[in-house]
């Protein structure tokens, strides 16, 4: 069987920009495996907001991540690239954070430049750390994997903050430190897009928030331009989250789900999105 | 009594209060068992118990994981080492609610820049004084007992200064924070000025080796001091018994004779076998017992 990392580098190998759908736990993460899609991503945005009801402004720890993506690498057989925010601190929380989230079953870290602690990557205020601090960050994540496969994502946040051109440039530093994809956050137009493709010698990654600043070009633009993996982080959660809204918005008003029930996933869709079936088998294999 | 009341009692008693440091269930207990009033939980024994040294790898969570483990062993009010909060203010914010849930007592926000190192190493840097104080509003808004006590603590004194330690902690005290924990003075003059110059609450931290000299815990309250930490004493003390016990198997081949010499039931009494045996027959039907 092939490791989950080296089915995450080829998949970002190929460069056909791949749609990592993103999952904030185990249930979502089996959604994503049963339509047949080739990776997770396990999104700390995603976490933020549905295990603390928090934004996602660097609140959670390694620790809760490292838990999240543990539970999710025994739900799921697919490869999981980990959102890994700025590590958690500075190079040495780094080397902790890269052995953590390895144990706990990561087959890729996203690591970021930000100041830490971090703030999502569409929202306004960023900062940025120097680029020999983010150079040090990514050359003690690549020097700390055990798995010579295990993906170092290496993102940016200077477009915002620094423009285009300084973004791409220290892409470009990273990749020299050793990272294995770049992924220049909120690019904000195709035609920054394609130059990003263009002057990276590396698969890229591009992010699709739902009301974010990145426009949406569709699968096959993105893997016409090279991108290795297109991530749409928090659909899964977007979706959820006006489901269950509408939902428990009609619930209160009305006082029965009756208007509202073809909202709702079926008892038996349910148990099948968590497996009990294999659960079922298992206890008959060991009674 | 809450144990954030009884160590507000204790603050406000006649007697300078010594908290010695604890990072387990085992090193909380025995503090309890020796009869002090008070435990404080090293984050660098912490760190230590994980096998890392205090250069700020541990994780809030991890942290506050640990005094969860040391309040519910014990029934001692607990002071913990809240580093720097583990981030800006917000992270802050999550580490007071956390701590509280926890059963902590009382916790103290540093201004050295997250991630932290040991106060008594060097290459320590230190967020502005604005930074600062917006970490102790955060610590006293968020804070829902009113208390668990807050103590602030400025690391300046090795990086900008003395002068500078003390107007961080006195800026600290000014926005809420309840005791005022300058981190290594370099001389006895500098240990007696703190209480001196401090407007509030002192906090004395009694490291073995570090920046600041030893002082006399009865000296330490005739400065001033209300509360002194002792933060290494039982994890150095720990390092040499086991050391010594190592070394004396491989030379002796036997097992050494321990310094807390005790047969296998005196060393679970230590840790509440007699509670616990009680607890055995209390919910069974004496009846029903007797009838088997």
């Amino acid at each position: 069987m092939t490791k989950p990392t080296t089915a995450l580098k080829s998949i970002l190998a190929k460069r056909q920009a791949t749609i990592l759908a993103g999952a904030a736990n185990g249930l979502f993460a089996r959604v994503i495996e049963d339509l047949g899609y080739e990776a997770v991503y396990v999104t700390g945005a995603g976490v933020a907001n549905m295990y603390l009801g928090a934004p996602d402004i660097g609140l959670t720890t390694l620790t809760e991540i490292a838990n999240h993506v543990a539970a999710i690498a025994d739900a799921v057989a697919l490869p999981l690239l980990v959102d890994a925010d700025t590590g958690f601190g500075n190079a040495v929380n780094m080397v902790r954070t890269v052995k953590v989230l390895e144990r706990a079953g990561a087959a890729g870290l996203q690591i970021e430049d930000q100041v830490f602690p971090k703030k999502c990557g569409h929202f306004a205020g960023k900062e940025v750390v120097p680029l020999e601090e983010m150079v040090a960050k990514v050359k003690a994540a690549v020097d700390t994997r055990r798995d010579g496969d295990l993906q170092i994502v290496a993102r940016t946040d200077a477009r915002a903050i620094l423009g285009l051109q300084a973004a791409i440039d220290r892409a470009g530093a990273m990749i020299e430190a050793g990272a294995d994809v770049t992924f220049v956050e909120a690019p904000t137009s195709a035609d920054e897009l394609a130059q990003i493709a263009r002057a990276l010698p590396v698969p890229q990654v591009a992010n699709i928030v739902f009301g974010g600043l990145t426009p949406e070009l569709g699968q096959a633009q993105f893997a016409e331009l090279g991108f290795g993996c297109v991530l749409y982080a928090n659909a899964s959660l977007q979706a959820a989250l006006k489901a269950s809204h509408d939902v428990l918005d009609a619930l209160k008003r009305e006082g029965s789900l009756a208007s509202v029930a073809d909202r709702l996933a079926g008892f038996d869709v349910r148990q099948r999105a968590v497996d009990k079936p294999k659960y079922d088998e298992l206890e008959r294999r060991y009674r | 009594m809450r144990t954030t009341t009884r160590l507000r009692q204790l603050l406000a008693g006649p007697d300078m209060l010594i908290a010695p440091g604890a990072y387990d269930g085992i090193t909380a207990r025995l503090i309890e068992q020796a009869g002090y009033s008070a435990a404080y939980m090293t984050g660098a024994g912490t760190a230590a118990s994980f096998g890392l040294p205090d250069y700020g790898l541990l994780t809030m969570t991890e942290m506050v994981g640990n005094a969860a483990r040391m309040t519910a062993a014990m029934k001692l009010p607990l002071i913990a080492d809240g580093d720097t909060g583990y981030g800006n203010e917000l992270n802050v914010v999550r580490t007071v609610q956390e701590h509280e849930r926890a059963g902590t007592a009382g916790i103290h926000i540093e201004d050295q820049v997250s991630p932290k190192r040991c106060g008594h190493l060097e290459g320590k840097e230190l967020i502005s004084i604005e930074d600062y104080v917006a970490k102790i509003r955060a610590a006293v808004a968020t804070r829902r007992d009113p208390d668990f006590v807050i103590i602030a603590r400025s690391d300046a004194r090795s990086v900008a200064g003395f002068d500078e330690a003390v107007k961080r902690v006195n800026a600290a005290l000014e926005a809420g924070a309840d005791i005022g924990f300058v981190e290594s003075p370099q001389s006895i003059e500098e240990v007696r000025l703190v209480p001196q110059q401090v407007k509030g609450p002192c906090l004395l931290n009694a490291v073995w080796r570090g920046k600041t000299p030893q002082v006399d815990m009865r000296d330490a309250q005739a400065m001033g001091y209300r509360l002194t930490i002792l933060p290494g004493m039982l994890l150095k003390t720990v390092y040499g018994a086991c050391d010594a016990a190592l070394a004396s198997l491989k030379e002796h081949h036997r097992h050494p004779t321990p310094l807390f010499d005790s047969d296998v039931k005196d060393g679970f009494r230590r840790f509440g076998a007699d509670d616990w045996d009680a607890l055995r027959t209390r919910f069974r039907d004496p009846a029903a017992e007797a009838a088997e």
